[in-house]
């Protein structure tokens, strides 16, 4: 493909003055740093926002690269709120969510691509629709199935109820609709009881679409905010999105805290990104849910 | 699955159930037919939270579908160094949580915040009250969308231009085909398959559009309503008002939107008829 593009370079330079087109290349390249600057701009803001001193934040709005840092921000963000408490939430509810919503993909992918059971397209075609529904038609019923079960301020009330992904389900099927049955039947022949097969030949070869799902739903509930934000109204049971939520409302602005906050939830997804990042794009691209 | 039959399909056909019901708190509940779709289409506000959800969408569209389908064109054209270290960064924005990204925005569309400042110290306009007008409520939040979703969709129609074959444009070249008429001829109908995923997918996700206007306006409609949108209104319904059979009946009207624009979704993608 590259060879490709350069050729149709080549195509350009014929027909055109050599130092026009590379007017046109460094102009255009100039622009998308400029347009860059402006959507990495926001993130800087929140950075340098939360490092500036104590009740400094709209009156030193201006400058651009302030003179004097400081950690007040953090400082009170820990000492006036259980911080730390949201991070450990968030870091458990998220793994925990993510390795609830894989096993339920894997064996339900799994069971849609290589069983045959009474009712398969039936239940394939309820999956599907089921990606259309608007959380919002769930969110009471599922409210009251968590309170009848008892499960308000648990993680598992915050988990269970939003672990089932349709789109998974489907991404792992059509992922497994891919692994060769003679595989399967190779194993069977060999001895290999179900559960042998599915530990030991299934996954292994589904290895790049679990390590995707996994990214993708750890980014997913590290983010959520509408559900926890039901489940959860004790402040030490909550995840980041929630609590940081909670320290901007009618009574109170606490834009200092809110931007540590901020900071500390976003930064760190932000390394991780820059070492998975074509695992992340790839995934959402082939996936194509968009992110929440 | 039955993990999924329980958390998905029951709550639907509860949520079905409950839209007919009045509720006088958890446990009493009684039939009312369709009163509470009576009292959903009577309310000003809920009238209101469909205008700007529709209003909002229809914005999204008309920025994020263009705008981030000409920067995956010049970013594919190969004609800006390092195109993938820009995908790369104005994908950053996606990765944040809209908390985050409500918060930030809160902080600079505030009346002394960076925006204003901006605006003021470079054109001399008079600071604009974001936050705090009405009419501004609904470009703020398009403002955040484009800031958050512009990456994502310059990732989907960068899949889609992957997939165009190299030698069409050149072939054009050949003809003597200006850059424009190249886009205009070959990519823009190539790429309508995609266009159309993101169309869609824009659609369905504007109007559950909720943390972006319950953040930047603290959990209420903002001024005079004008940021309130339908997920919004059916959240307050049930957990502030505690109304729960009209919330129901709300969202079986918003799932009722979103599901005609699947179906199209479904119909022009041919996921049933892929299948078996």
């Amino acid at each position: 493909m590259a060879e490709q593009a350069s050729d149709l370079i080549q195509h350009r330079t014929i027909s055109r003055p050599r130092n026009r087109f590379n007017v046109s290349k460094i102009l255009l390249t100039l622009f998308f740093i400029l347009l860059t600057i402006g959507f990495l701009f926001p993130l800087y803001w929140m950075v340098i926002s939360s490092l500036r001193p104590d009740g400094r934040i709209f009156v030193d709005a201006f400058e651009l690269f302030p003179s004097i840092l400081s950690l007040d921000s953090y400082n009170n963000l820990f000492a006036q709120e259980p911080f730390g408490r949201w991070i450990i939430n968030s870091i458990v509810q998220t793994a925990g969510f993510a390795i609830t919503a894989l096993i339920l993909c894997t064996t339900g992918g799994y069971a849609l691509a290589k069983f045959k059971f009474r009712g398969r397209n039936l239940l394939f075609v309820l999956i599907l629709v089921s990606q259309m529904i608007p959380f919002h038609l769930l969110i009471v019923s599922l409210f009251l199935m968590v309170i009848q079960l008892g499960l308000v301020e648990t993680y598992f009330g915050a988990i269970i109820p939003i672990a089932a992904s349709p789109i998974g389900i489907f991404f792992v099927r059509q992922y497994m609709l891919s692994i060769d049955d003679e595989m399967l039947n190779a194993a069977r022949v060999d001895g290999a009881n179900e559960y042998q097969i599915f530990f030991s030949v299934v996954l292994p070869n589904a290895r790049p679409a679990i390590a995707t799902l996994f990214i993708l739903f750890s980014l997913e509930y590290w983010n959520n905010l509408l559900w926890p934000l039901i489940v959860f109204r004790q402040a030490e049971n909550m995840p980041l999105a929630v609590g940081i939520s909670r320290l901007i409302n009618q009574y109170r602005q606490s834009y200092d805290l809110v931007m540590a906050g901020s900071t500390l939830a976003t930064i760190p997804i932000i390394i991780l990104f820059l070492f998975l990042r074509r695992q992340v794009m790839e995934g959402l691209a082939a996936t194509g849910t968009g992110l929440k | 699955m039955v993990v999924f039959l329980i958390f998905k399909v029951y709550p639907v056909i509860l949520a079905v159930i409950m839209s007919f019901q009045n509720f006088q708190g958890v446990q009493s509940q009684e039939w009312v037919g369709l009163t509470n779709y009576q009292n959903v289409f009577n309310l000003v506000r809920f009238n209101q939270a469909l205008a700007n959800t529709t209003i909002y969408t229809i914005g999204t569209l008309l920025i994020l579908i263009p705008l981030p389908l000409v920067l995956a064109v010049l970013l594919d054209s190969g004609r800006v160094v390092q195109s993938t270290v820009f995908r790369t960064l104005i994908f950053l924005p996606a990765l944040t949580s809209l908390v985050v990204a409500g918060t930030v925005f809160r902080l600079i569309l505030a009346e002394d915040g960076f925006l204003n400042l901006f605006l003021t110290s470079l054109f001399g306009v008079q600071p604009l009250r974001w936050l705090e007008v009405s009419d501004l409520a609904l470009p703020s939040l398009i403002l955040v969308a484009t800031w958050r979703w512009t990456g994502i969709n310059i990732l989907y129609f960068n899949s889609g231009l992957v997939n165009i074959s190299k030698d069409l444009y050149e072939a054009a070249v050949i003809d003597g085909a200006s850059a424009f008429q190249m886009f205009w001829r070959i990519t823009l109908p190539l790429l309508r398959p995609t266009t159309l995923f993101v169309v869609v997918l824009s659609i369905i996700g504007g109007y559950q559009v909720f943390v972006e206007p319950f953040i930047l306006y603290t959990g209420g409609g903002g001024p005079g309503d004008g940021g309130l949108t339908m997920a919004l209104l059916i959240y307050r319904t049930a957990f502030t008002s505690f109304n729960f059979g009209t919330a129901a009946a709300m969202g079986v009207i918003l799932a009722a939107i979103i599901f005609v624009f699947s179906l199209i979704q479904f119909r022009y993608f041919g996921v049933f008829s892929k299948e078996d």
